[in-house]
Order: structure tokens, then C-alpha cells, then sequence
């Protein structure tokens, strides 16, 4: 309840700037495009003012827009904009099919759904427009299960066909990290399950790719279900497969996503240019099923799980 | 019939709303009812379809046939659940259970439940993937949403319909069962209540039948019989007090009709008392008139056979005529009296009218002559069927009543057809000074006389039209009158027509006279009174007869005694000491040994008299006899007498 009054609030102050800032338009000089108004995304976007903002850029040079409104606005204001920054795969899409002058940056954006953008717009991925990945680096991933289940050795993964082209960095991520990878490739709904029986004949755990034609609200369920009867763990890529049953789930939050978009605005505005190279979220967080881990007889704890890994990534 | 007819109308208002509410109630509940039993079965039926596709859901993303048939034997446990059949996305029967004859069924996808075709009891759901919320970014970024569309597969269930119908016919009897007992409640009720109405009505209604037959004592049995809780209680007393006061007033009615019948008998004995002493009066004024004018008709008679001077013949002529008169009057009064005695036989005959007529014509003529007026009758041929000596009298009274009114001009008689082929019509015509139309009733009443207030002789006594209507109706013969005032008078009298016969016994009619047939004849005369018997004597011996006479029976039988054989014998009626004509002359005809011819005379006007002389075979003659009828009458009893004689 007070969550939701927070985001109204916030909502609604946001609404106030972004009238304030089009009548200062000559001042914009970040662009945020939101693609909803939801709390992650409001999360993100505040996380990215208030760094600007401690970094010393002026709350009035930010302006906050409806991906809608992008291509109304003015050219006047336009020259003055000199990085955008996309929240959401709607708003890299928009972004993506905008002539912009300024360089762009995605955050809050999926791996999966950031290539389609590729696709649908034809961009290429550049100092122009890059983004910061949702999803977690592969090497992350496989060194959690590492650190989480030392037991386990054979990674299963279900791939939809547009991800089947991750299968070749996911082996390699997997045996940098001492475990086997079993792949299996899902072509449609009804093979999910013969698809997941036989990933899960050979696999000590499985862990889920944001891929949205295997794992989805709908299929979450039964899957679940699937891994928890053949007493396989999944390892999934947000906190709400934990909340469904998953044993963990390794992720970052908005605020995190908006923190990082932030330091690479700050570096555009000091003239630098973006990576070439997409750009991984460099914080995370953990959350673990207690009561799954209990049933697999596992203690697991996220906070020392985090801790341990963030250390170990800083380790050369 | 009346009163099942009351009856039955009553149950009728009173049963109809009862039987319609019931109808209607039951109706509409058992309809509820029937909604409800199968709302209930599509609710319990369509849950046990949901929870059978949730419960499969796992088991169809599994393909896992065996937990399907598990979940599908276990669905059957459920009641009324006769077949359950679970399919996977592309129609193929993973599991069934229950009745085989559900299985044939192709596999349909349509809505996410449905009833199948025609069976009722048929229900399908399709089974989804059950969703679940997870993170908004993922969720905004995969774009396949609509792919969750698609169902894992169907589960079919198949519903037995039995225990809904079971139930259904159960309200449907228990509802019959209370609608038929709340009627049979209801006509009971409604009996019971419409006698509590009907009884006192139908009492009212024999009541006021009674009084309508005039039984008003019924009134006050009835009252004895209700009580003050009746409903229609006011009503019978109020009819009671009707009954009662038309009874007082029938009473009151009764006795004054009574005192006034005893008074109006009392007027009527008072009236035939006058009456009687008027007749008793007459009677006896006409007969003590009757012996001296008798007498002084004969001895008038007598006079002018006598040779006189022109002067003292002048003379005798004009006693003559008032003799006339006053016998003519005296003729007219017995007439009225036999007429109105009804003492007058009549003797319906056919015969020709063509003679009647010629006798009237020549019995007025002379006072046609008189007058200077012309008398006419027009020839007829026609028979009728009439008695001829009244119709006779009534012509000549009609006849001479035209000439006395007539002045100038003169009289018709004549025969018309009448429109009716068997009637005919007799008709008087005369030019006479007519008949006001307010008199033309009263001409028909004794002595009433149109323009004589002096009440000349010569004009009649006005008894003439009076003996004509008492004959006319006494033969049944209409008699119309028709006049103007100056410009003459017709009377029509219409009587029945006779077909002609040739044998015609003229004799019937009554004769002309025959003077000189029996001339010299015996003929004995008994008269008590002096006075009259010599008249009588002396004017038969003027008619040269042998004439011996008697004052009685015993002078009578003495003149035979001595010798005198009478061929004819006339009586008084009335003799001196009681003594009867009839009697006398049965007697004299034992003593000569033979019927000799006899005739009565007499003064009374007493109708027995004529019948006990018809009893007697002897002829009638009333005083004053005229001389000329008299000398007919004789001559015909001698000619009769004459004539049996040579036949024997």
C-alpha cells in the first residue's frame, strides 16, 4: 500500500518534471525514455536521477519521457540532448526506430529481447546504441551454481530456437567453471515436456535462460513441477521463479539496472563514448526458495551467496 | 333443478379462482423448482468439469496416461458421472472411464466449456496451463502472450440425467398430489359455504312461491323455522310482513265484494220483483183488455155484415179500423212477450222466398194504396232455409214498417247473393225520411217511434222493429240497418241459402182464405163470458155456420146430449171454475167418441198456455181473435177434418 502511494507520488512529481522540462526544454540534456510507468522501471529511473544528480548534473537537464512522446519532440530540444537512455524493451524499441543524434543506452532490457530490437530496427550494436543487459553474464551464472551446489556437475539448459545460438558460450561458460552442459533445444509447447524429461534424465540442475518461449507464466508451473518431482533444482533469472518454486534465482534489481546506466550516462556527458561491446550488469542480487532448499536438503544463504561471489569476480 | 342449478353456479364462482390460483401457483413453482433442479445440475456438473480439467492439467502437460485414467476413475466416483474422457491439444483420448458409449465422441475444441450438441448432459472444458505472475520486465519483454492461448486439451464428462428426472416426476407428483388435495379442501369449503347461502335462499323462494299460489300462512311457518343468524334472516322477515298484509287486504277485498254481491242481489230480487209485477200487470191489464175487445171485434164484424146508409157504413168502417188498431197493438204486445219467453218454436225449413214475398206484398198493399206510395217486389227465385211463419212476420213488419214511414216515393223488397255463396241477402228499401245515425240503435227498442213525439195511430206503437230483431235472433238471421236522415232507410237481413226443390208442399206456408170450403157446419161454442160467446155466436152464424154454445163442461156436454154433433169445437182457455178449455174438449171428445177438431182462444199471454196446447194437438188463437183469422182457421180445421173423414 505505502509502495503503491510511493510510486503515484513519484509518478506524479515525474509527471510535474516532464511538463517542467518541456518548458525548459533548451536544458535537456539526458533523455530517460520509460517504457511503462511500473515500479521496476520507476525504480530504475529514480536511480539513475539521484546518481546524475550527486554526480552534479541538474535535475532540470533530465527529462523523463512516454516512449509515445519521442517523436514529438522538438528539434530544438533534440540538438540539446546529448545521450538517451531507454528503460524497458519498448523504449529501446522506439529508440531504436528514432533518428537520434545522441547516442542511446537500453537498460532494463533482456538479452533475448535487446537482439530483437537488433533485428526490428537494424541497428547494430555500437557506441551509438548499446545497452545494459537484464540478464546475468553466463560466467556468473554457471560460477552460482558452482559456488551454491558444488555437488551438482551437469548443467541442463532449455533453449527456444532464436536462443539456440547461446548454446556455444553457454559450454564454454559452463566447463570454464568445471561443469558439463546438457542443451536441449525446445521447438514448440508440446515438446516441452519430452524436451525437459530427457534435460532432466541428465542433468543435476537446471538452469533457466530468459528465453520466453520456454519459460513463461504460463509453462513455469508444470516445469516447476517437472524439476521438483524428478528433485532436480532450477536455477532461475528473477526473484519471481523463487517465489514460484525455483531454488534460486540470480538477478539484478532496478535500482541497480538505473545505477549502472547512470555511470555510463555520466561518462557520455564527459565526452567519452560508449563500449562497443554490450555491457553487463555489474551488481546483482540472490534470492533462495527456503522451503525448496529444505526439501532438496540444501542450506543455502543469498547474502553470503552474494558475497561470495561478488568476491569471487573480483578475484583475477 | 333450480336449486343444483343455484348450486352449481356458486361452486363454480367459488371453485374457479380457487382452481386457477392453485393451477397457476403450482405452475409457476414447480417451473421454479424445475429451473432450479436444473440450474443446480449445470452448476454441480460444470464444477466437477473445472475441477476434473485442473486436476488434469499437470497429468496432460505430462502426457501421463496412467495419472489421467487415475484422475478419470476417480471423476466417476463423483454422483450422477456416467463417462469421463480426457483429450489431449490434437483430439487424441488420453484416458477414459465409465460407459463406453461416450467414447465415439470426436474430439471438439470450441469455448473453454460447453454443452455438447443435443445431449444435455454432455460437458466439456478445456484445460489451460494455469498462469502465473512473475517478473514484469521478462513478462514486457517475451511478446508471447498470445501463445498462451492455446489449451492443453479437454476433459469430457458425461452426466447422468436420471436422478434430475427422478426428482423432477417427485415435485411433479408431490406438486399434483397438493394442487388435487387443495381443490378437493376447496370444493368441501366451497359446498359447505354455498348451502349456508343456498338453504335460506331456496327457502325465501318457496316461500314467495306459496305466497304466489296465496298460501300466506306459509309466511309465518317459515318465520317459526329461521333463526337471526340466517343470512337472508332481514329478507324473510320482510317478506312475511308482505305475505301478512296482502292476506289483510285479501280479506278486506273478500268482505267488501261480499257485501257488495249480497247488495247487488238484493237490487237484482227487487228488480224481478218489479219485473214480475210489471208482467203479472200486464198480463192481467191484456186480459181483462183482450175478452171486451174480443168481443167488440166480432160484434163490429157482425155490424157491417148488416145493410146501413152511407153514413152509419162511414161510421162502421172507422170502428172498424180503430178495432184494428187496437188488436193490432194487442197482436204486437203477445208477440214481444212470446218472443221474449223464448216460447216461440221454430221450425227450419228450405223453401222459396218468391211466395213469402208475394203475401206480404198483397197483405200491404192496401196500405200502399192508401198512402199513394208504390210497393215493389223484385221476382226471386232463391230459396232459403228459415222458419217461414217468422220470417213472414219479420218482412211484414219490416214492409209495413217502410210504408208507414214513407210519405212519397215508395218501398222495395227484393232478394240479393250475398258475397258468401251460402248466405243470402233480404232487403227493405224505402224512400222514407231516414234515420238519424244516433237513433239507430233505439228504433230497435219497444215503442220508440223516429218523429212521432204525438204518437199518431197510424204510424204503429213502434213495437215492429223490436219483435223483428228479437225474431232475427232467435232464427240467428243478421239484421243490418242503413239510413241517412231524408234520404231513406235500407235494412238488410241475411239468412242462409237452400238449394231449390221441386216437391214444394205449399201447404206449409200459411193459407189465404178459403171462405165457403165448410159452410153449414156444426161448430160448438164454450165461453164463460156472456158478452163475448154471443158475439162469437152470432158472427159464426153471420158466416152460416150450425152454432151451438155452452158457458162451460156440462152446458157442453148437455147440447150434445141433446142431439148437436159438432164438427168443430172452440173453447175459452179459461173457464169458470177453474175450469181449463184443454180439459173440457178431451173431455167432449170422449164423450162424441172421436177427435173432433177444436181450437183454443184465450186472453192470457202465458207462453205454458201455447205449449200445453201444442201438447194437446189444438190450435191457439189469442184474443182479440180477428174475424178473418178466425174464419181461416175454421175452414182449414173443417177442410182437414173433411178430408181425413173421405180417407177413412
Amino acid at each position: 500500500m505505502t509502495r503503491r502511494w510511493q510510486i503515484l507520488l513519484l509518478g506524479l512529481a515525474l509527471s510535474v518534471l516532464c511538463w517542467q522540462a518541456r518548458a525548459q526544454a533548451p536544458g535537456v540534456r539526458v533523455a530517460v525514455v520509460s517504457s511503462q510507468l511500473s515500479a521496476p522501471h520507476m525504480d530504475a529511473a529514480q536511480a539513475l536521477i539521484r546518481q546524475l544528480e550527486s554526480r552534479g548534473v541538474p535535475r532540470s537537464s533530465i527529462q523523463i519521457y512516454n516512449p509515445a512522446d519521442v517523436a514529438s519532440i522538438p528539434e530544438a530540444t533534440q540538438t540539446t540532448i546529448k545521450v538517451w537512455v531507454a528503460l524497458g524493451t519498448q523504449a529501446a524499441m522506439v529508440l531504436g526506430k528514432s533518428r537520434l543524434k545522441a547516442p542511446a543506452l537500453g537498460a532494463l532490457v533482456p538479452r533475448a529481447a535487446f537482439e530483437r530490437v537488433l533485428r526490428a530496427t537494424g541497428h547494430q550494436l555500437s557506441p551509438q546504441f548499446n545497452v545494459v543487459y537484464l540478464d546475468q553474464p553466463l560466467s556468473r551464472q554457471m560460477a552460482l551454481i558452482r559456488l551454491a551446489l558444488p555437488e551438482s556437475n551437469r548443467v541442463g539448459v532449455l533453449l527456444g530456437p532464436d536462443a539456440w545460438h547461446r548454446n556455444a558460450s553457454l559450454r564454454d561458460a559452463a566447463s570454464a567453471n568445471g561443469l558439463a552442459l546438457r542443451a536441449t533445444q525446445v521447438d514448440d509447447d508440446d515438446a516441452l515436456f519430452a524436451a525437459l524429461q530427457s534435460v532432466l534424465e541428465d542433468s543435476d540442475v537446471l538452469l533457466a535462460q530468459a528465453d520466453p518461449l520456454v519459460f513463461n507464466s504460463h509453462s513455469i508451473q508444470n516445469i516447476l513441477l517437472t524439476t521438483i518431482r524428478a528433485n532436480v533444482p532450477l536455477i532461475a533469472f528473477s526473484p519471481a521463479y523463487v517465489r514460484a518454486g525455483a531454488l534460486l534465482a540470480l538477478y539484478s534489481t532496478p535500482t541497480q539496472a538505473g545505477a549502472q546506466a547512470a555511470h555510463w550516462v555520466l561518462e557520455v556527458l564527459a565526452g567519452r563514448q560508449l563500449p562497443a561491446q554490450p555491457l553487463e550488469p555489474d551488481d546483482f542480487e540472490i534470492s533462495v526458495n527456503d522451503q525448496v532448499a529444505r526439501v532438496l536438503a540444501l542450506t543455502l544463504d543469498a547474502q553470503a551467496l552474494r558475497l561470495a561471489l561478488k568476491q569471487q569476480e573480483r578475484q583475477p | 333443478m333450480k336449486n343444483s342449478d343455484i348450486r352449481r353456479r356458486m361452486l363454480l364462482a367459488a371453485l374457479l379462482p380457487v382452481a386457477l390460483l392453485c393451477l397457476l401457483l403450482s405452475g409457476v413453482f414447480l417451473f421454479s423448482r424445475f429451473e432450479d433442479i436444473n440450474d443446480n445440475y449445470q452448476l454441480r456438473n460444470r464444477s466437477v468439469a473445472r475441477q476434473l480439467a485442473l486436476a488434469c492439467e499437470f497429468g496432460l502437460f505430462a502426457a501421463n496416461q496412467e495419472q489421467l485414467q487415475a484422475i478419470a476413475l476417480g471423476a466417476l466416483r463423483e454422483p450422477d458421472v456416467r463417462w469421463v474422457g480426457i483429450r489431449d491439444r490434437a483430439g487424441r483420448l488420453l484416458a477414459s472411464a465409465g460407459e463406453a458409449n461416450g467414447a465415439g465422441l470426436p474430439g471438439v475444441f470450441g469455448p473453454a466449456e460447453q454443452i455438447v450438441g443435443n445431449l444435455p448432459d454432455m460437458f466439456t472444458q478445456a484445460v489451460y496451463a494455469s498462469g502465473l505472475k512473475l517478473d514484469d520486465l521478462y513478462e514486457e519483454s517475451n511478446g508471447f502472450e498470445h501463445r498462451s492461448a492455446a489449451p492443453l486439451g479437454q476433459v469430457e464428462v458425461m452426466f447422468s440425467h436420471q436422478p434430475v428426472s427422478d426428482k423432477k416426476r417427485e415435485i411433479l407428483l408431490l406438486g399434483g398430489l397438493i394442487s388435487i388435495l387443495g381443490l378437493l379442501f376447496g370444493v368441501v369449503l366451497a359446498a359447505r359455504l354455498s348451502a349456508g347461502v343456498i338453504r335460506p335462499m331456496m327457502r325465501v323462494s318457496h316461500l314467495i312461491e306459496r305466497i304466489g299460489h296465496g298460501d300466506f300462512a306459509a309466511a309465518a311457518r317459515v318465520q317459526a323455522n329461521t333463526s337471526a343468524d340466517d343470512p337472508l334472516h332481514a329478507l324473510q322477515e320482510n317478506l312475511v310482513r308482505m305475505a301478512n298484509r296482502l292476506a289483510n287486504v285479501q280479506q278486506e277485498l273478500e268482505q267488501q265484494v261480499a257485501t257488495t254481491t249480497s247488495a247487488l242481489r238484493e237490487k237484482k230480487e227487487e228488480a224481478e220483483l218489479a219485473t214480475q209485477a210489471k208482467s203479472r200487470f200486464l198480463a192481467a191489464a191484456s186480459h181483462d183488455l183482450r175478452q171486451p175487445i174480443h168481443a167488440l171485434g166480432m160484434f163490429v164484424a157482425r155490424l157491417s155484415q148488416l145493410q146501413h146508409d152511407a153514413a152509419t157504413r162511414q161510421l162502421i168502417d172507422k170502428l172498424d179500423a180503430s178495432v184494428r188498431a187496437i188488436q193490432n197493438l194487442l197482436d204486437g204486445l203477445l208477440d214481444i212477450s212470446r218472443l221474449e219467453a223464448r216460447a216461440v218454436q221454430i221450425k227450419l225449413q228450405d223453401f222459396p222466398l218468391q211466395e213469402l214475398f208475394e203475401r206480404v206484398a198483397d197483405d200491404l198493399a192496401p196500405l200502399a194504396q192508401d198512402k199513394e206510395l208504390r210497393l215493389r217486389v223484385r221476382p226471386c227465385t232463391l230459396w232459403v232455409r228459415s222458419d217461414s211463419a217468422l220470417l213472414y212476420r219479420i218482412l211484414l213488419n219490416l214492409v209495413g214498417n217502410a210504408l208507414r214511414y214513407t210519405e212519397q216515393g215508395g218501398v222495395l223488397l227484393a232478394c240479393r247473393p250475398s258475397a258468401d255463396p251460402t248466405q243470402l241477402n233480404i232487403e227493405v228499401w224505402d224512400s222514407g225520411l231516414g234515420i238519424a245515425p244516433e237513433h239507430q240503435e233505439a228504433v230497435f227498442k219497444e215503442f220508440f217511434q223516429v218523429g212521432n213525439p204525438a204518437r199518431q195511430r197510424t204510424k204503429g206503437m213502434g213495437l215492429g222493429l223490436s219483435i223483428v230483431q228479437r225474431s232475427c235472433q232467435l232464427l240467428n238471421h243478421r239484421l243490418q240497418l242503413s239510413s241517412r236522415l231524408g234520404a231513406g232507410t235500407r235494412f238488410r237481413l241475411t239468412l242462409p241459402r237452400a238449394a231449390p226443390r221441386a216437391a214444394w208442399a205449399e201447404a206449409m206456408l200459411p193459407q189465404p182464405n178459403q171462405d165457403g170450403v165448410a159452410q153449414g157446419a156444426a161448430v160448438l161454442v164454450i165461453d164463460d163470458d156472456d158478452l163475448v160467446r154471443q158475439a162469437l155466436v152470432e158472427l159464426l152464424q153471420s158466416w152460416d155456420y150450425q152454432v151451438a154454445h155452452a158457458d162451460g163442461l156440462q152446458q157442453a156436454q148437455q147440447v150434445i146430449q141433446n142431439g148437436f154433433a159438432p164438427a168443430l169445437v172452440i173453447s175459452d182457455y179459461r173457464l169458470n171454475g177453474n175450469a181449463q178449455g184443454i180439459d173440457v174438449i178431451a173431455q167432449l171428445r170422449q164423450q162424441l167418441a172421436s177427435p173432433v177438431p177444436a181450437c183454443l182462444i184465450s186472453g192470457d199471454a202465458d207462453p205454458a198456455l201455447l205449449l200445453a196446447a201444442q201438447v194437446a194437438h189444438l190450435t191457439l188463437l189469442h184474443k182479440p181473435v180477428r174475424p178473418a183469422k178466425l174464419r181461416s182457421l175454421l175452414s182449414r180445421l173443417l177442410t182437414v177434418q173433411g178430408e181425413s173423414d173421405a180417407r177413412s
